[in-house]
């Protein structure tokens, strides 16, 4: 009888494996980096670099993906990782706007001029999202979890940013205001009111969408379980309900604030290591503008370890390495071979994605999140020309086998 | 299921990050100012508060 009553729970413990070699190798290289960084930076840094971790994880389990959300939506008319994604928005704004208008001495949000770089730049990275395989944070998070087709995408979105820093003061050059936060006009309250007013009526625009292919709309945004497994289980090797990653990401970008006084961002830092290989190589970065502004040519000048966004994306790698060992799944997009067209796409979808990124004033976190979240004007140009190119990008995807 | 990776490889390549990011430790002015050279300008307390955009691009009003 008690065999009877055990055989299921056992069949399930034995079929929940875990990769045991991946866990210990990513927990491994959270303590020695996080020791690194402990010893030779300061402890906030170290919360910044777990809170990358964390945010890594609440990636990779709650397969938060904003490439594959948008083209869910245009393809195959299901909208629950949009509206996962409105949703993140909004709960963020909510939090942020507020706390970022109380003016704490050092803390500022994620503004940005609104003109030609911005649409141009946006509208690039829209197109290089659906080549590339992922945005900013998906590129990150599927290169963390052993995927070698971002790992290509990665080093030419690297390749990109840099190309991006020498031309975008060309860029800023061109017609365009400085940056617009809504607080300014509506105050605190009226902004927050605007954008969850915005981000409603998107909302219904992905429900018509999605209704009118389908007859109803999934709400697996709101599911609060995963149906197939109990809480423990999802909670250590996923995959997440949308609710906790967007519990996790929301207050990870405040928190990110709190800590480090300016919002998430994950590009600047590819930017960074881009100019510091070029340098290693003999190109002098500091004759381009870009790097002699203040901030980017410290950036240059300085360790990676201290800069927040280079941790916060070390930290980001191995949660997601960690997360995907966990789920058992580590390198498991790889396992078949990369053909050509596939690879291209790589490689122009990483360009793009980079250099629109730098042109755009951020990914879809640097910009889009952390911008709506700080209520910037230019957050929502981005998302608009971003789809925009998303749908081009769509597109091309079939020219290069890449399914849809 | 089987390994869709070779151990030893994610070891190396870990491996060789770790290299890469000593290396520019090491060449930093944050190490310097640990190792106690003073005078040193290290990024840890900088932040551009004039800056437009978060990659700390000037305005386009300042560039008129």
């Amino acid at each position: 009888m008690n065999q009877a009553t055990n055989a299921p729970a056992e069949t399930a413990l034995a079929l929940w494996h875990i990769d045991r070699f991946v866990v210990l190798t990513a927990l491994a290289g959270l303590a020695v980096l996080g020791g690194l960084i402990w010893l030779e930076t300061a402890p906030f840094m170290v919360a910044l670099f777990a809170l990358g971790a964390l945010l890594g994880v609440a990636l990779y389990h709650g397969a938060f993906g904003f490439t594959a959300g948008w083209r869910n939506l245009v393809v195959h008319k299901r909208g629950a990782g949009m509206r996962a994604q409105l949703l993140l928005f909004g709960v963020t704004s909510i939090i942020m706007v507020p706390l970022l208008a109380l003016g704490k001495d050092g803390m500022v949000g994620a503004l940005a001029p609104v003109g030609t770089s911005l649409v141009v730049g946006s509208f690039i990275f829209g197109v290089g999202m659906q080549l590339g395989g992922g945005c900013g944070s998906g590129t990150l998070f599927s290169v963390g979890a052993g995927n070698l087709r971002m790992v290509v995408t990665l080093v030419f979105f690297i390749t990109g940013a840099v190309l991006g820093s020498i031309h975008l003061p060309w860029w800023l050059d061109q017609p365009g205001y400085d940056p617009i936060p809504l607080v300014r006009s509506f105050g605190v309250s009226g902004a927050v009111l605007l954008q969850l007013a915005a981000l409603g009526l998107l909302t219904l625009w992905v429900n018509r969408v999605e209704r009118r292919a389908h007859g109803q709309v999934q709400r697996e945004e709101w599911l609060w379980r995963n149906r197939q497994h109990g809480f423990f289980r999802t909670l250590i090797s996923g995959r997440w309900p949308f609710v906790w990653a967007i519990v996790i990401l929301a207050l990870g970008n405040v928190l990110t604030l709190l800590i480090s006084g300016a919002p998430w961002s994950i590009v600047f830092a590819f930017n960074v290591w881009g100019a510091k290989a070029a340098q290693a190589i003999g190109v002098n970065m500091s004759q381009f503008e870009f790097w002699q502004w203040s901030y980017p040519a410290m950036a240059l000048h300085d360790s990676v370890l201290a800069n927040t966004t280079s941790v916060m994306n070390f930290g980001l790698l191995l949660g997601a390495m960690l997360a995907a060992g966990l789920a058992n799944r580590f390198n498991a997009a790889s396992r078949q071979a990369m053909g050509k067209r596939p690879l291209l796409a790589a490689v122009i979808g990483g360009l793009l994605l980079g250099y629109g990124a730098r042109l755009g004033f951020g990914c879809n976190i640097g910009a889009l999140f952390s911008g709506i979240a700080s209520a910037s004007l230019h957050a929502w140009v981005w998302f608009a020309c971003a789809f925009t190119g998303s749908l081009i990008g769509i597109r091309l995807r079939p020219w290069f086998r890449l399914p849809n | 299921m089987a390994k869709a990776y070779h151990p030893l490889r994610i070891i190396l390549a870990l491996m060789v990050i770790l290299v890469l990011i000593l290396m520019d430790h090491l060449h930093s002015p944050t190490f310097r100012f640990n190792s106690g050279q003073g005078n040193v300008q290290t990024t840890l307390s900088q932040r551009d508060q004039s800056a437009c955009a978060p990659c700390g691009a000037p305005c386009p009003s300042a560039r008129e």
